[in-house]
């Protein structure tokens, strides 16, 4: 009897593990299904470095070097806000926190990481655009402070997972106590909080309902970073809804350089977890 | 300690700049709508901003610099927190959180939409397939929805096709009927069929939201007993069906309540959001 109730156990968890994998699987082909077509039509290179995106003219022009380009201003402005306040924050945290304050910055944290989106946006909508307009540095403030929750949490278990003994070894030697939390501790955990970094660039790569609500959305390569951009996701969503035939095809082709960047994105982060365990 | 207060006092004033500067200045930010847009490509239309070539080239002028808005309520509030701010909407969707400004010196109310003397209106529409026999049930709906009652179903936020139509007296007939089309006549048809409904309990309606190509195909292969579009339905369309005006709605050009401008001429709202005319200082009569 429990020897059966074993079997059968074993073949529900497999099909679990199985339906994961099958569900990445029928993404990618139905990326690839559907965005082949379309490149062959528009041409690889005069899709990835077409500078106009025009899908209702006649004859249209779909060409997403705005996008990508404006994809990549953003989550780069996001990381020089983000980054540094999130490591700095995981250092108090991590260090210096006395325990009163930590049980009220710790869940302040998580729940920063449990807001909607569309929340960050209308609070984008709000307080950003008045001050900025829709433009790429709207966009990387609310992505800034939306990748916070990640890159703190992540660096923080990084640098609690340094041995204690590299700090104290720091002080044993005369540093006092920021020195050797800086000089000692912070880079031990380099690779921990560089993966807490990466990951913080797939959230904001990937992020589309706040961006589309701050950062003005114009497919075009922008000249400051007052300007407006469109990246890759607000892309997808703006256009999704009434596109058809070619148009659609070539939105899901935009769907597949995205796919491209996260995959990049994830296999440096296992690169780098890979590393770290050596 | 003092580098970290140097940093505030830097960031503060560099806000306080660049807030200063927004308001001083009064470049025009166009915010349009998302390309495919039905809104967007009626005003484009009307404007003359897409412009059409003989070689059957279509290509929509619309500046890059132009803020994408991808819903009516983004557009609204992106034009009341922006002194500078222009957008396009439709008159269903107006309110008194920005401004409507006059085209060519008409406003936008309904009684000049109803006489044409208001440029910017399109029509709704409804279409069936000609024939002799026609549908009992889909008669006896379209003859609702150009009754009184249905009327002021439509009145709450579009323009009424008549003042004076009848009131409805159908006999109710019993059966099943499919409406299927433009994403825009959508809403006031989904009321229209609730206030039918309500009338009629024998009747069945199914509504499909698309658009109002794929409607007007679907009417004329016969997938659909009745089309919605959002548009005038074009000559090889017309053979097959017979189009109902059911609603007129009107674009508004909405501006911020700060705003000094109340009439812009239609060549000066060509020029703003085609990127010809970026200053509003070009557009004060004063």
């Amino acid at each position: 009897m429990s020897k059966k109730l074993d079997t059968l156990m074993r073949v529900i968890f497999t099909l679990s593990a199985v339906i994961s994998i099958l569900a990445v699987t029928l993404i990618c082909v139905f990326l690839a299904a559907n965005a082949f077509p379309a490149l062959r039509e528009i041409g690889v290179l005069k899709f990835l470095f077409g500078r106009s995106w025009k899908p209702s003219d006649i004859p249209p022009a779909y060409g997403v070097f705005p996008m990508i380009l404006g994809s990549l201003y953003v989550t780069a402005g996001a990381v020089i806000i983000g980054v540094p306040i999130g490591v700095l924050t995981a250092v108090f945290l991590a260090k210096c926190c006395p325990k009163r304050l930590y049980k009220l910055i710790k869940p302040g944290v998580d729940l920063l990481a449990g807001i909607p989106s569309v929340v960050y946006g209308f609070f984008g909508m709000a307080i950003l655009l008045p001050l900025f307009g829709g433009s790429i540095i709207s966009a990387s403030i609310l992505l800034g402070i939306m990748i916070l929750p990640t890159v703190i949490g992540l660096s923080e278990a990084a640098l609690r997972a340094v041995p204690e003994s590299y700090y104290e070894g720091a002080l044993a030697l005369g540093a006092g106590h920021y020195r050797a939390t800086f000089a000692a501790v912070l880079p031990a955990a380099k690779s921990g909080i560089f993966a807490a970094v990466i990951l913080g660039i797939g959230r904001a790569i990937g992020e589309t309902m706040a961006v589309i609500m701050v950062a003005g959305n114009q497919a075009r390569i922008p000249n400051s970073i007052f300007q407006g951009v469109r990246t890759l996701t607000s892309n997808i969503v703006l256009e999704m809804g009434y596109a058809e035939g070619l148009h659609r095809q070539a939105l899901i082709a935009t769907g597949l350089v995205l796919f491209v960047f996260i995959l990049i994105i994830n296999l440096s982060f296992q690169a780098l977890k890979n590393r770290s365990k050596k | 300690m003092k580098a970290i207060k140097f940093a505030a006092v830097v960031l503060s004033a560099v806000m306080m700049f660049t807030a200063c500067g927004k308001t001083n200045n009064s470049t025009v930010a166009v915010i349009t709508r998302e390309d495919g847009s039905g809104t967007r490509s009626t005003f484009t239309e009307m404007f003359e901003i897409t412009a059409k070539g003989d070689d059957g080239t279509v290509t929509d002028n619309t500046t890059l610099e132009a803020t994408v808005a991808n819903q009516t309520e983004v557009v609204i509030t992106n034009v009341s927190g922006n002194k500078n701010a222009i957008g396009y909407i439709s008159l269903g969707s107006l309110n008194d959180t920005v401004k409507a400004v006059n085209i060519d010196g008409v406003s936008a109310d309904t009684t000049n939409v109803k006489s044409g003397e208001y440029k910017a209106a399109r029509e709704f529409f409804i279409a069936t397939q000609k024939s002799d026999v026609r549908n009992q049930i889909s008669e006896d709906f379209i003859n609702f929805i150009l009754s009184a009652e249905g009327q002021a179903v439509v009145g709450k936020s579009y323009i009424t096709v008549s003042d004076n139509a009848a009131p409805y007296a159908g006999e109710k007939p019993a059966g099943k009927i499919t409406v299927a089309g433009s994403s825009s006549v959508y809403p006031v048809m989904e009321k229209l069929k609730e206030a039918y409904l309500a009338v009629n309990p024998n009747a069945e309606i199914e509504i499909q939201m698309s658009d109002s190509s794929s409607g007007l195909s679907n009417a004329t292969e016969g997938l659909c007993d009745i089309a919605m579009s959002s548009r005038k339905l074009k000559d090889a369309e017309l053979e097959k069906l017979d189009p109902t005006t059911i609603a007129i709605d009107a674009i508004v050009v909405i501006v911020n309540k700060e705003n000094e401008v109340s009439n812009l001429t239609s060549d000066e709202i060509n020029g703003i959001f085609t990127g010809k005319i970026t200053d509003w200082s070009v557009t004060r009569q004063d």
